[in-house]
């Protein structure tokens, strides 16, 4: 983390904000919530990946089948064109939640774009169907040639991208079998 | 090796190729655009740019085979080729005058056989149906073309059609200048060289001309760099340039479509190094049509001061991939600044005030986040 967002983190009146969730005092962290209200975006979001990377690591969890409602991810169109907002809501979860907890970020709702941004800014998940640049869903065993490589099934192709686009991000992508539950946070949630 | 930059940065001291080269690799990206936030703030406030242009491609007919394009056809007559007529283009204009668009940008593909006559055509007819029209038309690219195919001068083309009613020039064509990269992905049309010779004509006759660079492709940082500082020479020579775009490459349906398109943390970096590098530069464009809307609002805290306009129609980048719309209103672009938390300031092409929006903050306690699941997964929901 660079200096110019320590001073940035401090300038905006999250140094406290950040102590407290560091040493896990949920009820400080509740407390001084407050603070995030009025702070610069990327001030905002460089504190929440700051938390991120020191309790998540690099590691993004996809789930390549939409896990249900309950597990938390924005349903599609929601916030569909509010591209700052829904990155303020990523950095607020990562901030005011539960140690390590899993934010998911639906690229279906979001644009893969977006997504990628959102994991700059506190998100640890992805989920969204498998699709081509316009969005269209492909068939599960559709394959495509590949120069160098052969016929190579759509999904397969489709799971290298998005490895290679997190790569790309400084990231590393983890993909959960459809039957594995995602892993939750300790502590006490901290509603925003 | 951020706080050696930031303090160069904050003191006014231009950024060298090392110092732009170590912002393109530098691992946190949000500290990078920190610190073109900074510039762009102490330029421009909070001030956002948008204007009302409309989008016109006259012809698609294009003789130059550059890999990145899905736009242009080789010939007339070939499945997709389309060249209006001058009526179809002046209907284009006309039949938006009851909310006139203050800008016209037309680019066009490279056509072997249409006469001069009929670009300079082109612009008197839009002057005739609305006169005070901002005629943006014609790359560099264009420009070079004409004079090589019509056997003219640069400035003999631009004086032409500067008497045919062209008033600016969009910055397209630029692509990346080094010709390591040139060679391989336009080998057919102007050089870098070509491109920067033909603004510098441009500015001598007193012209404003926009420059865009097409990044994200084969190209290296080090190409990307040494992009910026040819603009970036050029610029303190002739003080002609208004706006710089980074252009992303979108690979859809053209000669390079098994590369990725770059990544949206490569689009904010990129205008953030943009806006560092370019010192001499007044606005850096986040152009919504290659950023799609949102990223593009993002952008506006990573150095980008303008959005570009309506647009109305664009075909280049839809041919390309785009998923972003369109056309956006005159409202969706008051509001898209506005929720970014700037200010919107509807300009004209030469960035003079038309119209200057009241701030309003869209309040925070309309969104909520919540817990959905026994405390293990946090919902993101309005």
């Amino acid at each position: 983390m660079s200096a110019i967002v320590d001073k940035a983190i401090l300038a905006a009146g999250l140094g406290d904000l950040a102590h407290a969730r560091r040493a896990r005092d949920w009820d400080a962290v509740k407390r001084l919530g407050g603070a995030l209200d009025h702070a610069p975006l990327l001030t905002l979001g460089a504190l929440a990946d700051r938390v991120r990377a020191e309790e998540i690591g690099d590691a993004v969890i996809i789930h390549v089948k939409r896990p249900d409602e309950a597990l938390g991810v924005p349903d599609a169109g929601a916030l569909a064109s509010r591209g700052i907002d829904i990155l303020k809501l990523v950095a607020r979860a990562r901030i005011l939640g539960v140690h390590a907890a899993p934010v998911c970020v639906d690229w279906g709702a979001t644009g893969l774009e977006l997504a990628q941004v959102a994991l700059g800014f506190g998100a640890s998940e992805l989920t969204g169907p498998l699709s081509n640049r316009r969005g269209l869903p492909i068939a599960e065993d559709a394959q495509v040639k590949v120069k160098g490589v052969g016929m190579v099934a759509v999904q397969s192709l489709k799971r290298r991208e998005l490895e290679t686009l997190l790569e790309r991000a400084g990231r590393r992508a983890v993909f959960a079998r459809e039957d594995q539950a995602a892993p939750g946070g300790e502590g006490e949630f901290q509603h925003a | 090796m951020l706080s050696a930059i930031e303090q160069k940065v904050r003191s006014g001291e231009r950024l060298g190729f090392d110092d732009a080269i170590a912002l393109f690799r530098y691992p946190d990206v949000l500290g990078v655009g920190q610190l073109a936030n900074v510039v762009r703030e102490r330029m421009h406030g909070d001030r956002t740019y948008f204007n009302r242009n409309l989008r016109i491609e006259a012809t698609n007919v294009c003789e130059a085979s550059c890999l990145f394009c899905s736009f242009a056809k080789l010939e007339e007559g070939a499945p997709g080729a389309r060249t209006l007529t001058h009526e179809q283009a002046w209907e284009e204009l006309r039949s938006r005058m009851d909310d006139p668009p203050a800008e016209i940008h037309m680019v066009n593909g490279l056509h072997p056989t249409l006469p001069f006559s009929y670009y300079e055509e082109l612009l008197r007819g839009w002057k005739r149906i609305k006169p005070d029209i901002v005629l943006k038309c014609f790359t560099a690219v264009e420009i070079h073309f004409f004079a090589r195919h019509f056997d003219m001068t640069y400035r003999e083309v631009l004086e032409r059609l500067r008497a045919a009613g062209l008033d600016s020039m969009p910055g397209g064509g630029a692509e990346i200048f080094h010709e390591d990269v040139r060679k391989r992905i336009s080998h057919d049309k102007a050089t870098g060289d070509d491109y920067l010779e033909v603004h510098r004509t441009a500015h001598s006759l007193g012209m404003h001309t926009n420059a865009t660079m097409l990044y994200g492709h084969i190209e290296t940082f080090e190409h990307r760099v040494d992009h910026l500082l040819r603009l970036r020479a050029l610029q303190d020579e002739t003080r002609g340039f208004e706006a710089f775009i980074p252009l992303a490459f979108h690979p859809d349906g053209n000669g390079m479509k098994n590369l990725p398109a770059p990544t949206a943390m490569d689009d904010l970096r990129t205008i953030a190094v943009s806006r560092l590098v370019l010192d001499n530069v007044p606005h850096i464009k986040a152009y919504w049509v290659s950023l799609t809307p949102k990223i593009a609002q993002i952008a506006l805290r990573f150095g980008a001061d303008d959005i570009d306009g309506t647009i109305v129609h664009e075909t280049i980048y839809r041919a390309a991939g785009s998923r972003s719309p369109d056309g956006l209103s005159y409202g969706e672009l008051v509001r898209l600044i506005r929720e970014a938390g700037r200010v919107p300031v509807e300009r004209d092409t030469f960035y003079n005030v038309v119209r200057e929006h009241a701030r309003e903050l869209v309040p925070e306690s309309a969104l909520k986040v919540r817990d959905r699941n026994g405390q293990k997964h946090l919902a993101v929901v309005e």
